[in-house]
């Protein structure tokens, strides 16, 4: 039990977490330097948050390096391959769900973009029931997404005039 | 008075009836839903109720934020699944009654609870929120500015767990606060061409990202759902004598509440854990607790229910959040132009009475909706995630994108929700950030109109008493976790001394 404490105090130094501070670092510091041309009204405030952010997120990323020595000399004798054999499935499967999940908003989002939102109900929904639930079900999926979309269009196309089917390709192009 | 009784005038008009209802069931069916909390369900209704009356709006989206608590419980006891962190320490007791055979009950008593024990709550809220609001009357600009900051360095050091996380999230929100036109010189900032946010970053869409497409991102990489449900068996009514029958407690766990939800930013999960814990060192049979004893039930579920009405104490008479759910209710306020502080009950009594009014109604129908159609409810955990995750996505980008009717919208709410999962998974909550874009132009606002009173002094944000308190507290709230981390570590080395000696 112990052991396994140690391994996940070793996984806790997390590349996620680091590489977010570092990307809010050169954010805090993009902006600071965005504001100099400013009128001093509107840059004093947004350099001072900057500035203070800066300063915060070096703080911690110091904080970060210096615990991760105490814990690589804590922790040195836990092999790595133990590390990465610990609930490696279990993640590559979430990892998996995660990138689909992301694939369909993306997608339907790119679609609702080109045709309009309502479509992007539909692949949604579609997409979705297809590649998180039983592919035997393909008809049936089908079937409820279009009867969902239908039915958000009947509520909020018909009956509320929020422009649903209002595409880039029809403000472009069919007007 | 005269505006008391414009308030139930208010609330009983059809409308506002009608959205008290639809807030409670709404409230209830996302409680019940495992992983979607208060602050996740305002999110995602909010784009919907966007353009109505700010009364209804705030009767819909207030019913909603006390009726989500009573949801999760219900799950807890039947499913032993809380709904929400909030009622973690119900399951402790809840389920191994349902187990019992004695589900029934333990509604029964969680119904009363969330009752009773928020009418007690709501009676705090109603005559300590005017109290308190009288006392900041006396504030200026610098200490609005200190309040703001006070509220921000108490989510951040106490919400997050971590300071310097939480005053990263809460910089990084008053950066984004800062995009678009500047209110003081006209001046565009940091929009880099994009007309969308010219008019700044917009907080529903950013609500929506961080919360709603957060969370169902969240359940989509989890892809399970719950498939058991405990054996239900009457007995409601045997559950609310048992309530009536542990007077003692009930008003102990009230107090627990009442006292946790007025601390800012100590929150419901706390409340109920520490009235569980009270309710346990004070019995006389303390061995039964975990094991399905109804005190047990009692002590959680009516501090949790105190503890809301209290939460919203600060949040609407200093726009100091008390929890989670109230820093996102803040935001949802001022979005519908109720700006939380002293000014609040000379500028929109009706409709802060109102919203209170509604409150107190919300307890009534609660108490009907737990003794009639609770058990059932637990069914809607049974829906695989293929349908809660894009029903979620849905009704919240669909909002996102009703408001302007612009898929820029949904775009910006995607990219919340990225950034709110990187951020999860980095270890940081969002709701520092998401306050630090809500109060960020009442901050800088303040913060020139102070230093034009003072002709650019400084010193202004310590001239007054109120000033050196806020600026005190502020201080206290960021270094307090770290003293008290120290303060362990000297009484943990003590201890080891006089163990070796």
């Amino acid at each position: 039990m112990q052991y396994q404490n140690l391994i996940m105090k070793k996984r806790k130094f997390p590349l996620i977490e680091v590489g977010f501070k570092f990307v809010l670092l050169s954010l805090f510091g993009t902006l600071y330097v965005m504001a100099i041309p400013y009128p001093t009204k509107s840059r004093e405030f947004p350099q001072l948050i900057a500035a203070f952010g800066l300063l915060i997120v070096m703080i911690s990323l110091a904080r970060d390096f210096i615990q991760k020595k105490t814990m690589v000399k804590e922790l040195g004798d836990v092999e790595d391959a133990e590390l990465t054999a610990f609930d490696e499935e279990n993640r590559k499967i979430r990892r998996k769900r995660f990138y689909q999940a992301w694939a369909i908003l993306l997608v339907s989002t790119f679609i609702g973009f080109l045709f309009g939102f309502l479509f992007t109900t539909f692949f949604l929904f579609f997409g979705f029931s297809i590649l998180f639930g039983k592919r035997k079900n393909f008809l049936k999926n089908t079937m409820i997404s279009l009867a969902i979309s239908l039915m958000i269009f009947f509520i909020f196309q018909w009956l509320m005039d929020i422009p649903l089917m209002q595409g880039i390709i029809k403000i472009k192009f069919l007007r | 008075m005269d505006v008391i009784l414009q308030s139930i005038g208010l609330v009983f008009q059809w409308q506002n009836l009608l959205a008290l209802i639809a807030g409670t069931g709404f409230g209830i069916i996302i409680g019940v839903l495992p992983g979607l909390g208060p602050t996740a369900g305002m999110a995602i209704i909010l784009p919907l109720v966007y353009k109505w009356d700010p009364v209804t709006a705030l009767i819909f989206m207030g019913s909603l934020y006390k009726c989500s608590n009573y949801g999760g419980s219900i799950t807890a006891i039947l499913v032993n699944t809380p709904g929400d962190a909030t009622n973690a320490a119900t399951i402790l007791d809840g389920y191994p009654m349902c187990e019992k055979g004695k589900g029934g009950v333990a509604l029964g008593i969680s119904a009363t609870a969330a009752a009773f024990g928020g009418l007690i709550g709501m009676v705090c809220l109603v005559f300590g929120t005017p109290l308190l609001a009288k006392f900041a009357l006396r504030f200026g600009p610098a200490e609005y500015f200190l309040t703001a900051l006070l509220a921000l360095s108490i989510i951040a050091s106490v919400i997050q767990g971590n300071t310097l996380k939480g005053l990263t999230s809460a910089a990084f929100g008053l950066m984004l606060s800062t995009v678009g036109f500047d209110m003081i010189t006209g001046h565009l900032r940091f929009t880099f061409g994009w007309l969308a946010i010219e008019d700044g970053i917009p907080f529903v869409q950013a609500l929506v990202g961080l919360f709603a497409v957060t969370q169902a991102l969240v359940l989509a990489e989890r892809g399970e759902s719950i498939s058991r449900i405990g054996k239900l068996v009457g007995g409601f009514w045997e559950g609310v004598i048992t309530y009536f029958t542990h007077p003692y407690a009930v008003i102990r766990a009230a107090l627990i509440g009442l006292f946790i939800g007025v601390l800012p930013a100590v929150g419901q999960t706390s409340a109920g854990l520490l009235a569980w814990a009270e309710a346990k060192r004070e019995s006389r049979h303390p061995e039964t607790f975990g094991r399905g004893e109804p005190e047990g039930v009692i002590a959680s579920e009516t501090s949790t229910s105190a503890c809301m009405p209290g939460d919203l104490v600060c949040t609407i008479a200093l726009g100091i959040p008390g929890s989670l759910g109230a820093a996102v209710f803040l935001g949802i306020m001022i979005i519908f132009g109720v700006i939380p502080g002293p000014l609040v009950f000379n500028e929109k009594a009706d409709i802060i009475y109102s919203l209170f009014i509604a409150l107190i109604l919300t307890c009534f129908i609660l108490f009907f909706v737990g003794m009639t159609i609770a058990g059932h409810l637990a069914v809607i955990t049974l829906l695989p995630n293929e349908i809660i995750v894009p029903a979620v996505l849905i009704i919240s980008l669909l909002g996102s994108f009703a408001i302007r009717n612009q898929m820029a919208d949904v775009i910006i709410s995607l990219a919340f929700g990225v950034l709110g999962y990187v951020m999860l998974k980095g270890g940081y909550t969002p709701v520092p950030l998401l306050l630090g874009l809500v109060l960020g132009e009442m901050v800088e606002q303040n913060y020139h109109r102070a230093l034009v009173i003072s002709g650019g002094s400084y010193s202004i944000f310590l001239s007054s008493t109120v000033a050196k308190v806020l600026m005190l507290l502020t201080i206290l709230s960021l270094i307090g976790p770290y003293l008290g981390k120290a303060w362990r570590k000297l009484k943990e080395g003590e201890k080891n001394v006089q163990s070796i000696e």
